[in-house]
């Protein structure tokens, strides 16, 4: 078929009429190869613009269109729906730049002009190359994957689970539950951590929507937003288990900051220091007792171990540290207790009473720098340097000292992100799309993060996150609603591909595979977004960027250098 | 030859970041030399060397290459792809016989207007201090 190539330039009012000379423009392109028609509009994304070029496409029966106007950032979509509207396919359509990369740049109005002919021939040049491509709609899946059954990750799947998603949560060690269930009590009220925890894990077991894995790592996740294939493996297992998600919830907590690479603190070395978890355990379990069977009499609390090193604050270990306190005080009354802490930080509006009322109850708050654990002839003792006009040196004996260590991310955390490329902070946490205003989404659509997963927190902080990415995941991904994967994709040809698996090494998206029979690279459609790294790197030629194909851009630069 | 030498720079912008910071650029009516032909591309990763090669060979003057900041690339790691092609190509293009300083590698963010321009003029008045494509003119023989 003959091709019929249509140019319309907009004035813009007065924005690109100003400072080109548009006939000019028009002159230019009119005699070119397939221009049929070349016109001039006020405004034509106007309701009478669209109108325009409607009755234009339709009126000279365009196989082609091209506008010159403004930036396709601002109205490539307006055009294209006017070009579907008339029965064209959207993509036999480009925009040409001649507002915001031209009037409005190039002071001159001859060097204006001229550049807008260069942009629109460009337009005109490569559009007799561009090929019709089609939309896909592909189903939505509406159920989520949660990485880390923590407290995080029961709340998020509870909640999504009430609203009858299938919600596949998978937990790398034996139990549900998380750190949380190490604790015997919850500050500032002191419930016991059963109260809370208990019901809730077994509301995830028994929850016909939630598929609980134990002992079982994600081996990959492959997708977006909405159509995520996973695969899991359990420990103990050789199959993997595959399954499909729309949207996945990272809740992946938290490790300890290891005190054994500080060594003034005497962990690992001398008896009786604990870190804040291993004390937690032994409550836990049973009394608290020294190594030798008998109770503490004086104990010492040491906060910030490793805020320098990590530098910053984890948030809970101040309010840990006293419920500490309060542990020890109910087993032992007589026990002397010392905290030792740089900044005493309990911020919120109950977390000051359970600050004051533990230190009424004959707890020390100690303001201590330079904190070094000693021991001499049996005697263990925390040295101290006091801040003040004259600073001092003291020391306290105890025969118990409790670290609190600064909150980390989780040990596999770097896994994690790999197999779900998002971002970690330097610090190890994963990185929030925006810290105020996206702080539970990611910057891959579809994957959220809540719990200490993004950074040291408390229960209640736990849960309000991981409330709020069940609200995103549910008021976003709705089931039956269509997805449109990416259109301008990558496609590889099987008469040029050599197989040398290039493309597969540049795809950030895993969505090129390779057939073994055929010893070729094929696109994965749905997964390929559409960045044409592979055409960058295909040296064979094989891979072509749709809408970006060489002879498309190869057109461009040789109208650029006219 | 009249007048001044106005050089013919092509200049590749990745959607996302560069592509954006020209309209910026463009909507605060920031000025520029003329110079630079802008082709937009989604990332900066899809800039076949081929290309920037062939652009040379046809006599462009300079040739640009814009894309999002490291770190920043919406495809994750395209404009590291980039940087690592055109550092070869720097180098191919110097066993040639021409100035690899008529290739620029730029990262200019969406929010960057004044900083596309500053690169557009920049690289513009490097250009001419450089002169014409010496390719252009043996190949015109």
């Amino acid at each position: 078929m003959e091709e019929k190539i249509g140019v319309y330039v907009c004035e813009c009012g007065p924005n690109i009429a100003d400072n080109v000379h548009i006939d000019r423009v028009l002159d230019a392109v009119s005699g070119l190869e397939g221009v049929v028609v070349a016109k001039r509009h006020k405004l034509l994304c106007s309701e009478d613009g669209k109108k325009f070029l409607k009755q234009n496409i339709e009126e000279h029966g365009l196989t082609h269109l091209v506008i010159a106007a403004c930036s396709p950032k601002l109205h490539e979509l307006t055009f294209m729906n006017v070009c579907e509207e008339a029965g064209l396919n959207p993509y036999l359509f480009q925009l040409a730049n001649i507002r915001e990369q031209c009037a409005w740049i190039v002071e001159d109005k001859e060097e204006a002009t001229e550049k807008a002919i260069r942009y629109t021939r460009a337009a005109v040049s490569r559009i007799r190359y561009h090929t019709p491509l089609e939309k896909k709609e592909i189903e939505s899946n509406p159920d989520v994957l949660v990485i880390g059954g923590g407290i995080a990750g029961i709340e998020a799947s509870l909640l999504l689970a009430s609203k009858d998603r299938k919600v596949y949560l998978v937990e790398k060690t034996s139990s549900i539950g998380g750190m949380a269930k190490e604790f015997k009590q919850l500050f500032p009220k002191m419930e016991p951590t059963s109260n809370i925890l208990e019901q809730k894990v077994q509301d995830v077991l028994k929850n016909e929507n939630i598929e609980a894995f134990t002992d079982t790592k994600v081996e990959e996740v492959l997708g977006f937003f909405g159509n995520f294939v996973v695969k899991v493996k359990k420990k103990t297992e050789t199959e993997e288990n595959e399954f499909k998600v729309g949207a996945v919830v990272v809740t992946t907590g938290l490790n300890l900051f290891d005190p054994t690479k500080l060594s003034r603190y005497g962990y690992g070395t001398l008896s009786d220091v604990y870190t804040a978890l291993e004390f937690e355990r032994m409550n836990t379990k049973g009394k608290i007792l020294l190594k030798n069977g008998n109770p503490p009499k004086s104990v010492g609390i040491i906060h910030c171990v490793g805020r320098e090193e990590k530098g910053y604050c984890s948030r809970v270990c101040c309010l840990y540290s006293i419920k500490f306190a309060r542990y020890l005080k109910a087993e032992i009354p007589v026990v002397n207790i010392s905290q030792f802490y740089s900044d005493l930080c309990v911020p919120g509006k109950s977390y000051q009473r359970f600050y004051e009322e533990t230190k009424e109850e004959g707890v020390d708050f100690i303001r201590a720098q330079d904190i070094e654990v000693t021991e001499s002839n049996g005697q263990m003792s925390v040295n101290y340097k006091i801040e003040s006009r004259k600073p001092k040196t003291e020391h306290r004996n105890v025969d118990m000292v409790i670290l609190a260590p600064a909150i980390e991310s989780s040990g596999d955390s770097s896994e994690i992100a790999e197999t779900l490329n998002i971002h970690q902070g330097d610090e190890g946490f994963f990185t929030e799309e925006h810290e105020k205003l996206g702080p539970v989404s990611t910057s891959l659509e579809g994957v959220f993060i809540a719990g200490c997963a993004q950074g040291p927190k408390s229960i209640p902080d736990s849960i309000v996150q991981a409330e709020a990415v069940a609200g995103r995941i549910l008021s976003s991904l709705i089931p039956g609603r269509k997805l449109e994967p990416e259109v301008k994709i990558s496609e590889i040809s099987d008469a040029f591909c050599i197989g040398c698996k290039t493309c597969i090494s540049v795809c950030p998206y895993s969505a090129i595979v390779f057939d073994e029979i055929k010893r070729i690279s094929v696109v994965n459609e749905v997964l390929c977004r559409g960045c044409g790294n592979c055409s960058a790197a295909c040296p064979s030629g094989a891979a072509s960027h749709k809408h970006f194909t060489f002879r498309q851009v190869y057109q461009e630069v040789m109208e650029a250098l006219r | 030859m009249k007048g001044e030498f106005t050089p013919k720079i092509v200049g590749f912008l990745c959607n996302w970041c560069s592509y954006a910071g020209a309209d910026l650029a463009g909507t605060s009516k920031l000025k520029m030399p003329p110079s630079v032909s802008s082709i937009r591309v989604m990332c900066s990763g899809r800039v076949d060397p081929v290309l920037v090669a062939t652009a040379f060979l046809r006599g462009a003057d300079g040739v640009l290459v814009a894309g999002c900041h490291p770190g920043d690339c919406h495809y994750e790691k395209g404009n590291y792809y980039a940087r690592r092609r055109f550092a070869i190509l720097k180098k191919v293009m110097e066993t040639l016989g021409l100035e690899s300083e008529r290739l620029r590698l730029s990262w200019v963010s969406a929010s960057e207007g004044p900083r596309f321009q500053e690169v557009i003029t920049e690289f513009t008045e490097k250009i001419k201090k450089l002169g014409p494509n010496p390719v252009k003119e043996k190949t015109s023989l």
